[in-house]
């Protein structure tokens, strides 16, 4: 007698592993590199994040800005400083009495005076009741909001960097400073003389620029001193309202005071805030922007200046982009790897399955012997366990070395962000480690613990089918072939269904892999038939500083007017562009626009589809920064805008919006209009709006696509290769068998492969089919949480190359799989089950 | 041997049917007889006479409709799955005609697949010694003779040292010569470990070396007796 003896079936686990080391292989590499991937996503981002926000308060990030059209003298910046509220009234008082003074000071008739001041108290009394409303005066809730104001002005200037001549962009130029929104420097060094600049590092490396190099901003040559990444432009975000962000053709510099005040387009007067009581809580930020905003309005009003944009840091996407994409791209990997995992999960079960329904007469034996339900089934569990763990360390180790650098090189390709230090993090671990663990024990857990069920007697007596043998299926009088195949079809039913949902899996994926290209081009190359002009010329007034109206000699040139107002939603408040159009326009040709009655208006195609929009509905839009809504009802689609919007007759226009009857905004045309001073121009609409976005995602994505889709041919590779190969062990006596009554390998491939193959077939098409639904509605649930809309656009051949990638990835494992059967000796069928 | 020993393994008017209705057939019909610790007994039967189905009912892995089985005073139809599985695991040891050993397992290793199963295991080395396969004990089942995998399955069987072997037609698909090999196995573990073997067979000419012969057809017992003059494996001839 001796004492307690080690469980031999341990041994199997790794004579297993060897044994059939192809197939653990296949499912480790795979298995490795995508965590390796998640986790190097993993890492990479959490140690961006932190490089981000850390850089927040070492970079003296603002809380906001704002940009009014004049310099603001030392009394309005102390007003706004103090976050009060100014006395609209008082001044509404203030500024009547001193024209009443003015107009009566040679006339002395007290009664008239008195007259007319009474006539002005009431006048006075409802236009205050107006800006008691719009600017909600009387919010009980307001409190002051205290800043510290910092001069960050800048000047847009035109870029040319290969100093051709030709413009390729616009750069925003700002002065060094040590106050706010400051800088990293990535390379080289500061500005410190006139004629040097410092220019935004992903831009430099976009259009092939470096230190040392020479570039020509407003049509001056500087020598590029430094590469830097500014911490309010994380991402190079022109406007606020973009959808996407520009680093081909947009930019952002630093220079030294005099080379600042060498340039000549016109200074935005941006001033940043930083709250003296700041807050970490979301609620309360945007309370105390709301407040600021209250405030900084009224204190603008009464110092006759004007408010051109306001923006609080968290609405800024300069600022928030990068750090919200990569949020997204963390939460998006996981749910990749998730269900990944899933479907290896299901693979392996299904390879356990199979093995358990081999070894029945041994699990029978060992059921009577002695051997409990649990010990068979924590025996059959630990192969994926193992596999899953041996993956995950292979997989981390490779994340946190190769695969961390190669999203951080992703990242630093798309955004502007600053040097950053690699940060261990527990949430790589938790999602790249424990939750594929758990994943993959619970699936096989409840698969094996379910085969498991059987008494030692059916395993003895290999009768594993639920609820005893079941009838074969009755087929109709096909020929033999076709009857055996429909056998094997229905033999192999769990593998196709798995093969189904992976082929599926797939096919989303690839949706996406094809699906972004193809919609990209077809924006880039319609963008002109999206556009109802080539150019939309917005005016900062449609008078000069004489008071003159502004005009053209320009023959196309056609006058509209537009604004801004937003439709506020929980998700995001979307920019709505409200136009006002001519009568008998050239540019915007809606038929019954003249005909509209008061509150009706036409909405753009994009508008329509992004909200789901009918004719006859009620769309709600609201001032941007004031507290007024106006509600339109819609009575048509107009469909030559890609943008979110809003089109109703001039005339309407100008009643709704309270302008006078000679007042536009602008000027649409055709062609480019070179007779309106630059100073006059608040912005240029054009084709490259449409386009910037295209390309950006082009050269940010465009590359990572092309891979991703080989990568789907390698997916769908390696999960076809699992399933035929369980289909293949499983008939291996029946193949063996098949070979002695005299079938040759090429009609044995002909009934096992081509059962899978149509099968294959026929997931395939449907996986296009549907692949291409799932995607289409996911990029619908992101392109809710941006500004403007693209519709996911697959063209013809997108289709068909997605039903051919995953064709291909079945064709390499088809070669396998034949030399798979050929290889099935003669004697299989006669061995020993064991 | 005391009054306990002799009734070791009771069963007591068993009964067992499959199917129900028009195809319903009764198997065992009030099977009764008993087994004394250490004895060597054969169910003997031709094809449905319910052998095996009594086997697998002593074996715990198949029930009886009525009638009850007690081992050592314990009736099995009281105890649960998971004492049943227990009761196999300390009591029983399991030999098939087919031998269903682990592939991927060498012959030591098969052998500890039972060891595994008991606290006071027999010294795995002197029983592959016993079998004639310590010579054997580095190698694959593929790579043995169908008479070496029987002794294979027959040690991993015997290696947790049960009170009750089961043996189910272990000779079935063994020739001659290999069968009367694995019928002296039996016969000197019977002898070494003092174990009580059960052994179902349909070869009448092992009833000779039996030390209790049972009978069954059409699910009753014809026979049962004791053998006065039992002889050894070697003298047995069919």
């Amino acid at each position: 007698m001796k004492g307690k003896t080690k469980n031999p079936l341990t041994k199997r686990i790794s004579r297993e592993l060897i044994g059939d080391w192809r197939k653990y292989l296949v499912v480790s590499l795979f298995l490795i590199l995508t965590i390796g991937f998640v986790s190097g996503m993993y890492v990479a981002n959490e140690s961006m994040l932190s490089a981000l926000n850390g850089g927040a308060e070492k970079y003296k990030l603002e809380d906001g800005h704002f940009e009014i059209d004049e310099k603001a003298n030392p009394e309005l910046l102390d007003a706004i400083a103090s976050g009060e509220k100014a006395n609209v009234k008082g001044y509404y008082l203030k500024t009547a009495k001193r024209k009443l003074d003015a107009a009566f000071s040679d006339a002395h008739d007290e009664k008239a005076y008195d007259e007319a001041w009474s006539r002005i108290l009431a006048e006075i009394d409802e236009k205050y009741a107006d800006a008691e409303e719009k600017y909600e005066l009387n919010d009980t809730e307001f409190r002051p909001v205290p800043v510290r104001l910092y001069e960050n002005f800048y000047r847009d200037e035109e870029e040319d960097h290969n100093n051709d001549g030709v413009t390729d962009g616009s750069v925003r130029v700002y002065v060094k400073t040590d106050d706010v929104n400051l800088a990293c420097l990535m390379d080289g060094r500061f500005p410190e003389n006139d004629g040097e600049i410092a220019i935004d590092r992903m831009h430099a490396d976009n259009v092939g620029l470096k230190v040392g190099d020479t570039v020509t901003v407003g049509k001056k040559e500087w020598k590029v001193v430094g590469l830097i990444a500014y911490v309010n432009y994380s991402t190079l975000h022109e406007k606020s309202t973009d959808m996407m962000f520009d680093a081909l053709k947009f930019n952002v510099a630093m220079t030294t005071k005099e080379g600042f005040d060498s340039l000549k387009k016109p200074i935005h007067y941006v001033y940043a805030w930083q709250y003296k009581n700041s807050t970490k809580d979301e609620n309360e930020e945007k309370k105390l922007a709301d407040d600021f905003l209250k405030a900084l309005l009224t204190q603008t009003v009464i110092a006759e200046n004007e408010l051109a944009d306001y923006i609080p840091a968290y609405a800024n996407p300069a600022v928030n982009f990068a750090l919200d994409d990569m949020g997204g791209d963390m939460a998006m990997d996981g749910v990749l790897l998730d269900i990944l995992i899933v479907i290896i999960a299901f693979i392996f079960s299904v390879t356990i399955s199979n093995t358990i329904a081999k070894e029945s007469r041994t699990i029978g034996t060992l059921r009577a012997s002695g051997y409990t339900r649990g010990e068979l089934i924590r025996h059959y569990l630990a192969m994926p366990v193992i596999v899953t763990l041996i993956s995950e360390a292979l997989g981390n180790l490779l994340g946190y070395t190769v695969f961390k650098n190669v999203v951080v090189s992703m990242y630093y390709n798309s955004y502007s962000l600053p040097a950053y230090e690699t940060v261990w993090n527990a949430s790589a671990f938790v999602k790249t480690t424990l939750t594929p663990l758990i994943l993959m024990f619970i699936v096989n857990f409840f698969i094996i613990a379910r085969k498991m069920r059987h008494t030692p007697l059916a395993f003895l007596r290999q009768d594993l089918k639920k609820g005893g043998r079941k009838k074969a299926i009755r087929l109709p009088k096909w020929k033999f072939f076709t009857r055996f195949r429909m056998r094997i079809i229905f033999q192999n039913v769990p593998n196709y269904l798995i093969l189904f949902f992976g082929v599926l899996f797939v096919q989303v994926l690839l949706a996406m892999a094809v699906g972004m290209p193809n919609t990209l081009d077809y924006y880039k190359e319609n963008a002109s038939d999206m556009m109802f002009a080539d150019y939309q010329y917005i005016l900062k007034s449609c008078e000069d500083t004489d008071g003159n109206i502004i005009a053209t000699s320009n023959d196309s040139a056609e006058r509209f007017a537009m604004t801004s107002l937003v439709r506020k939603s929980d998700a995001i408040s979307e920019e709505v562009s409200v136009y006002g159009i001519e009568d008998g326009s050239s540019y915007v040709s809606i038929s019954g626009l003249s005909s509209l009655q008061e509150n009706e208006v036409y909405i753009s195609g994009s508008f329509r589809d992004k909200y789901g929009v009918s004719i006859g509905d009620t769309i709600l839009l609201d001032e941007k920064y004031e507290s007024k809504q106006y509600e339109f009802r819609v009575a048509g689609f107009y469909e030559r805008s890609l943008n979110i919007a809003v089109f109703m007759p001039i005339g309407q226009f100008r009643s709704v919006f309270g302008l006078g009857s000679d007042e536009f905004s602008g000027y649409l045309s055709d062609s480019e209009i070179t007779d309106i001073e630059d100073s006059n121009i608040a912005t240029v609409i054009t084709e490259r709006e449409i386009t910037k976005m295209c390309d950006q995602l082009d050269h940010s994505m465009g590359a990572y696509m092309r891979y991703f889709q080989i990568l789907c041919i390698l997916l769908s590779a390696v999960m076809i290769y699992l399933l035929t190969k369980i289909i293949i062990e499983k008939n291996e006596n029946a193949i063996s068998m098949a070979k002695i009554l005299g079938y040759e390998n090429s009609e044995i491939a002909r009934l096992y492969l081509l059962s899978t193959t149509i099968i294959f077939a026929v997931c395939d098409v449907v996986g296009v089919f549907l692949g291409t639904l799932v995607m289409s509605a996911a990029w619908k649930a992101i392109m809710f949480s941006y500004s403007g809309w693209f519709t996911f656009k697959i063209a013809p051949t997108g289709y068909v190359k997605m039903f051919l990638f995953v064709l291909i990835g079945y064709l390499i494992v088809l070669l396998f799989d034949f030399r798979r059967i050929k290889r099935i000796p003669l004697n299989e069928a006669l061995k020993n089950a064991e | 041997m005391s009054e306990l020993d002799k009734s070791f393994l009771e069963i007591v008017d068993l009964t067992k049917s499959f199917g129900s209705g028009d195809t319903k057939q009764e198997v065992l019909r009030g099977v009764s007889f008993s087994v004394a610790k250490g004895e060597f007994c054969v169910l003997l039967g031709p094809s449905g006479s319910g052998k095996s189905t009594l086997l697998n009912i002593i074996g715990g892995i198949d029930s009886a409709d009525s009638g009850y089985i007690s081992i050592n005073g314990d009736k099995l139809k009281e105890l649960g799955e998971k004492r049943l599985t227990q009761y196999r695991r300390r009591h029983l040891g399991y030999v098939f005609q087919q031998y269903n050993l682990i592939s991927n397992l060498n012959v030591r290793e098969n052998i500890e697949v039972g060891a595994y199963l008991s606290d006071a295991s027999l010294n795995t080395d002197e029983l592959l010694h016993t079998l004639g396969l310590y010579e054997h004990r580095h190698k694959l089942p593929n790579q043995l003779s169908g008479g070496q995998q029987q002794r294979v399955s027959i040690g991993r069987a015997i290696v947790k040292n049960p009170d009750i072997l089961l043996c189910d037609e272990p000779t079935g698909a063994l020739d001659y010569t290999t069968s009367k090999e694995i019928l002296k196995m039996i016969e000197e573990i019977n002898r070494k470990y003092k174990n009580t073997v059960i052994m179902v067979t349909h070869n009448e000419a092992i009833k000779n070396m039996a030390d209790h012969v049972i009978k069954l057809r059409d699910g009753r017992v014809r026979l049962n007796e004791r053998n006065t003059h039992r002889i050894s494996a070697d003298e047995i001839e069919w």
